[in-house]
């Protein structure tokens, strides 16, 4: 399990992060004591840092450039003050990245995850996602079962793949439409439907008519 | 100064003068002084006069004239007073000692102004650092929330998080430091972050966003670019009619180039000049009456759809165009009542040297 250290001085901003953090499957570690920050690092070892950029006492840039000189962990700066000069100087002197609040939950994970991925070199998403009887390819964006193969638009590819990640859950339209919208596909409720027919009838071709059940109220479900 | 000004300012010591000179002619002739004499001495005492208010009037001519160029030259108007040197009278020696009175404490007056202003701006802009923190902590807090209050609550928080967005743009605005970095920027990316940031109230509103061919670079800052593009899709959600849709679209000058040249004509939106890309955010909305189009842009300006929807702060649109003015970036409106509106941003696709400016 990837460990994250979070060094944040608001309380609130410290615990709700750290608890979305172990949601999310990583080990969080919160400093509480911000007087020794080094030696805590070095005893936790982290793979990532989240650095708050106004701690009391000093700021975050010192203690990013100190951490610079000595070990090599990616570190994120989060901040209020999202001036260019802040930036540019967070950039300058070692962290990896930069994001400012208040952030979308989802946008923090992006970052955390694409940063972690850029330090351990391993490779990207996956290209072929397998759920429920069912085989996507991300590259070719075609849906197979059973030796049956069929070509998917960039709307349906991307309503897959929602439903595919959470299989067996049910996902609401609203979640639904909120995971096409990060995925820049900005979609009302009325073609969202359409787009759910026409996935439904694809995938009826290919043998699996049944495979996206509605749950009345409350979603889809795979 | 005319002449005539200068003798109309004259009339009445002249006028005394004159009835002077004529009272002593008639004593003159009275007591046996020959006519010729009494002409003689009235042309006489009529040219010494002459000359000396014509030397008069040339000399305060030309000290209104210095004065004015003084002025003229003066970039703080209001330091008059410091900048000039008293005449030899002594009636405008104490006038200018009135006017030096009145000069210091008016420079007093606005020094204090501009230093309360910058502190009060310093003290919006910690603000606004500050409750993000806050901001922050609600949104972590709210995803534990069951989802119909997460997306309630996440809203609300979007829309606060706006408003202080708004507030900060507005005291960077009018500050004299900028600060932005112009860099090169993807367009499509920069649509994107700004959908993305809006992704809760145009969901909320039902707002479909369809975007056309965005690949194109373009030298501004991202953030400023963002925020302006926000407005115009807040705008957008809230000034919505049925089945609302915004198209984010380009239309390039090159393709109003090549329509000029096959004598299509020019599309209604044509510009001039070098490589511009005109970015279109058009909107099925309510619009604006032609009336209240050439104010929109106008601070505190909500207008009739403000007043009728409630809620306008009616700065959106004025920021826009503060921001738009100093990053150079082109900013028009067309609008029709019950068809929507369509706000171009003009960016400059290619510049010789981005600045930077912190």
């Amino acid at each position: 399990m990837k460990k994250i250290m979070i060094i944040e001085d608001d309380p609130s901003v410290r615990e709700e992060l750290a608890s979305l953090l172990c949601d999310e499957g990583y080990e969080s570690f919160a400093v509480v004591d911000f007087k020794d920050i080094r030696g805590q690092v070095g005893e936790i070892a982290p793979d990532l840092i989240l650095l708050d950029m106004g701690l009391p006492g000093r700021d975050g840039l010192t203690l990013c450039a100190q951490l610079r000189r000595d070990m090599d962990i990616p570190i994120i700066f989060v901040t209020g003050h999202d001036s260019v000069g802040d930036e540019l100087s967070a950039l300058r002197l070692g962290g990896d990245d930069y994001i400012t609040k208040p952030y979308h939950i989802p946008l923090l994970l992006a970052h955390i995850e694409a940063v972690l991925r850029r330090g351990s070199g391993t490779g990207k998403e996956p290209d072929i996602i397998k759920a429920a009887g069912i085989e996507l390819n991300l590259l070719k964006g075609t849906v197979s079962a059973g030796g049956n193969t069929e070509e998917l638009t960039r709307n349906e590819v991307q309503i897959l793949v929602c439903l595919m990640g959470r299989a067996g859950e049910i996902v609401s339209r609203m979640d639904m439409m909120e995971a096409l919208w990060e995925s820049q596909i900005y979609i009302d409720d009325n073609t969202l439907s359409v787009n759910m027919t026409r996935l439904r009838g694809k995938l009826a071709k290919i043998g699996m008519p049944e495979c996206i059940k509605t749950r009345r109220g409350m979603g889809y479900q795979l | 100064m005319k002449a005539s000004e200068f003798f109309a300012d004259r009339a009445l010591g002249l006028l005394l003068r004159a009835v002077f000179a004529a009272v002593t002619a008639i004593f003159l002739l009275l007591t046996g002084t020959k006519p010729g004499i009494v002409v003689i001495l009235g042309i006489v005492w009529f040219l010494v006069l002459a000359c000396g208010q014509a030397v008069d009037f040339f000399q305060c001519r030309s000290r209104l004239r210095e004065l004015a160029a003084v002025m003229e030259g003066l970039d703080k108007k209001y330091l008059f007073a410091e900048c000039v040197r008293a005449g030899g009278t002594v009636y405008e020696r104490r006038l200018f000692e009135l006017f030096h009175r009145a000069g210091r404490s008016m420079i007093a007056a606005v020094s204090d102004s501009e230093a309360n202003q910058r502190q009060y701006r310093e003290y919006v802009e910690s603000f606004v650092h500050e409750i993000k923190t806050p901001i922050t902590a609600a949104e972590l807090v709210c995803r534990k929330v069951d989802p119909e209050n997460r997306r309630k609550l996440s809203c609300e928080l979007e829309k606060i998080g706006s408003h202080v967005e708004r507030a900060l743009f507005y005291a960077r605005s009018e500050s004299a430091q900028k600060d932005y970095i112009i860099r090169a920027e993807s367009l499509s990316e920069l649509v994107a972050q700004a959908v993305g940031e809006h992704k809760a109230l145009l969901i909320g509103s039902g707002v479909r966003v369809e975007t056309g061919d965005l690949g194109y670079t373009v030298f501004t800052d991202r953030k400023w670019a963002v925020f302006l593009l926000g407005q115009l899709l807040q705008n957008s959600a809230r000034y919505s009619a049925a089945e609302p849709v915004v198209t984010i679209s380009v239309e390039h000058n090159f393709m109003q180039e090549e329509n000029l040249a096959r004598g299509m004509g020019a599309q209604p939106l044509v510009s001039r000049g070098g490589n511009k890309v005109r970015l279109c955010v058009r909107d099925n909305g309510i619009g604006i009456p032609a009336h209240e189009l050439s104010r929109v842009f106008e601070r505190g300006f909500t207008g009739s759809n403000g007043r009728v929807r409630g809620g306008s702060t009616g700065m959106g649109l004025y920021l826009c165009r503060r921001l738009a003015d100093c990053l150079g970036i082109g900013l028009e409106i067309m609008s029709e009542c019950g068809v929507g509106t369509t706000v171009v941003l003009v960016f400059e696709e290619k510049k010789e040297l981005g600045t930077f400016e912190a």
